[in-house]
């Protein structure tokens, strides 16, 4: 590929899970990745024997981490966060450190990567922000609560900043997955981003689109495709 | 050692999608085109051979994130003599080989390992490729030119279990013919009939397939894969 083609992807939560799978197929599609999480040795397994993967071990929630990330990159045409923290405990026995860390981690961590790549994508009129909400914000699962709520606000945010920036070249797109998905159900919800970002008005919430009928249908969203 | 890197065999590959089709065309050009490997295309009906395209996305596995475009035709297993009858004939698929005649792919780690150790005839290309929709589709281009693309539509579900776990690919580089042992693993397999688009552009590998006939045919089948699991074990030569 041309410099001139060179595309940049930041994903986070790329250690394991649907972060992992995602900084793997856009590596296999040419993309420079930039692979970020807290857990280094994930980090190598994820960018193994992969030439275009650049691994940052470090918390999107810090601040002071990211803008570092970001000073070295240069520009990011499309940042995937699917970093999350859900640790299970019920509401009352949680401790509010805990909870906060949930929020930093999740929400904070989107706001992180928004504020410092979205200025980019705004003067050049193109870019992609693939934040990773849940199911689990719409219908919280059991010992859960902490997550549901960062999960909730990565959505209102993600619907927050599809409305401010509409109509300047940058898409926003907010998957929701099930909760404790397996191999499988990234495959999906990958597949379902990826489609939803092929349509340029795409819908800003995307789901994976296994279950035929709509169950997973929300108020003012259309039906999984 | 490959690039710097230990390379152990098998090598596992433990997510890949896959999407392909299959075309009858004329034995005797396709044997023409295969000539150089000294083997034989399998002929399933008289006077026709089986020409296989495919692209595959290799999410996970030991060479790395990739992409590969393939160029496939059904061989007899070298020294077994042309089936007879029509059973005979049917029967003779089961043991077919698949000839890998053309593998290019888009990074560099899996060009040298594919090369040196299973000789697979690979060279680098950029190759968009989206398996997310409903019709997939992939390019090979080169310096901005497309030399193939290929679209292909899914069809309907295909029960677990089918398919060929295991088959002998065989490869022919710098004059050298190799048979690798090659299990696959499918899940979320569908097949149609027809259901492809082919466009060939400028290239040598584009004008054979034109010789075959394939800038105008229709598919026999179609088939796309979500997760594919596969081994390659090391090769060994074919004598001549």
């Amino acid at each position: 590929m041309s410099p001139a083609l060179k595309r940049t992807a930041l994903v986070t939560g790329a250690a394991s899970g649907v972060g992992a799978l995602a900084a793997r197929r856009l590596a296999a599609a040419a993309w420079d990745v930039v692979a970020v999480d807290v857990d280094a040795d994930g980090l190598a397994a994820t960018t193994l024997r992969s030439p275009n993967s650049h691994v940052r071990a470090c918390d999107p929630g810090d601040a002071e981490a990211i803008q570092g990330v970001l000073a070295d990159v240069g520009p990011v045409h499309r940042v995937v966060h699917a970093a999350s923290l859900a640790p299970a405990a019920r509401a009352l026995d949680q401790p509010v450190e805990e909870v906060e860390a949930v929020l930093r981690t999740t929400f904070v961590g989107a706001v992180h990567l928004v504020q410092g790549t979205l200025p980019g994508m705004l003067e050049r009129g193109s870019g992609e922000i693939v934040l990773f909400s849940s199911l689990a914000a719409f219908a919280p699962e059991p010992r859960g609560s902490a997550f549901a709520a960062a999960a909730a606000a990565v959505g209102a945010y993600a619907a927050a900043l599809a409305a401010e920036y509409a109509g300047q070249g940058v898409r926003f797109r907010c998957a929701c997955p099930p909760f404790g998905g397996d191999a499988d159900d990234h495959r999906l919800i990958l597949d379902a981003v990826d489609r939803s970002l092929a349509r340029p008005e795409g819908d800003l919430h995307v789901f994976p689109g296994r279950t035929p009928g709509g169950r997973w249908r929300l108020p003012g969203t259309s039906a999984p495709r | 050692m490959i690039q710097g890197e230990r390379v152990e065999l098998p090598v596992r590959i433990r997510d890949a999608a896959v999407a392909s089709a299959m075309y009858a065309v004329p034995a005797a050009t396709a044997q023409a085109v295969i000539a150089y490997s000294g083997l034989d295309v399998a002929e399933p009906l008289p006077g026709r051979a089986i020409c296989s395209l495919a692209f595959i996305r290799y999410a996970d596995g030991d060479l790395g994130p990739y992409h590969e475009f393939a160029v496939a035709f059904l061989v007899r297993p070298p020294g077994t003599a042309p089936p007879a009858g029509a059973l005979g004939r049917l029967r003779g698929m089961a043991g077919a080989g698949a000839f890998i005649h053309w593998l290019p792919v888009n990074q560099e780690f899996t060009l040298e390992c594919g090369r040196t150790i299973w000789g697979f005839p690979k060279e680098l290309a950029d190759m968009p490729m989206d398996l997310s929709g409903r019709t997939k589709r992939c390019a090979v281009r080169f310096g901005g030119r497309t030399a193939i693309e290929l679209h292909v539509r899914s069809g309907a579900p295909v029960p677990g279990g089918a398919g060929a776990p295991k088959v002998d690919a065989y490869s022919c580089l710098d004059g050298v013919t190799r048979r690798t042992p090659w299990t696959l693993t499918p899940s979320g397999v569908r097949m149609r009939a027809g259901g492809a688009k082919l466009v060939l552009g400028d290239h040598p590998v584009a004008e054979e397939l034109r010789s075959l006939g394939l800038d105008r045919a229709r598919a026999l089948s179609c088939s796309t894969v979500r997760h594919l699991e596969m081994t390659f074990e090391a090769a060994e030569e074919v004598p001549r």
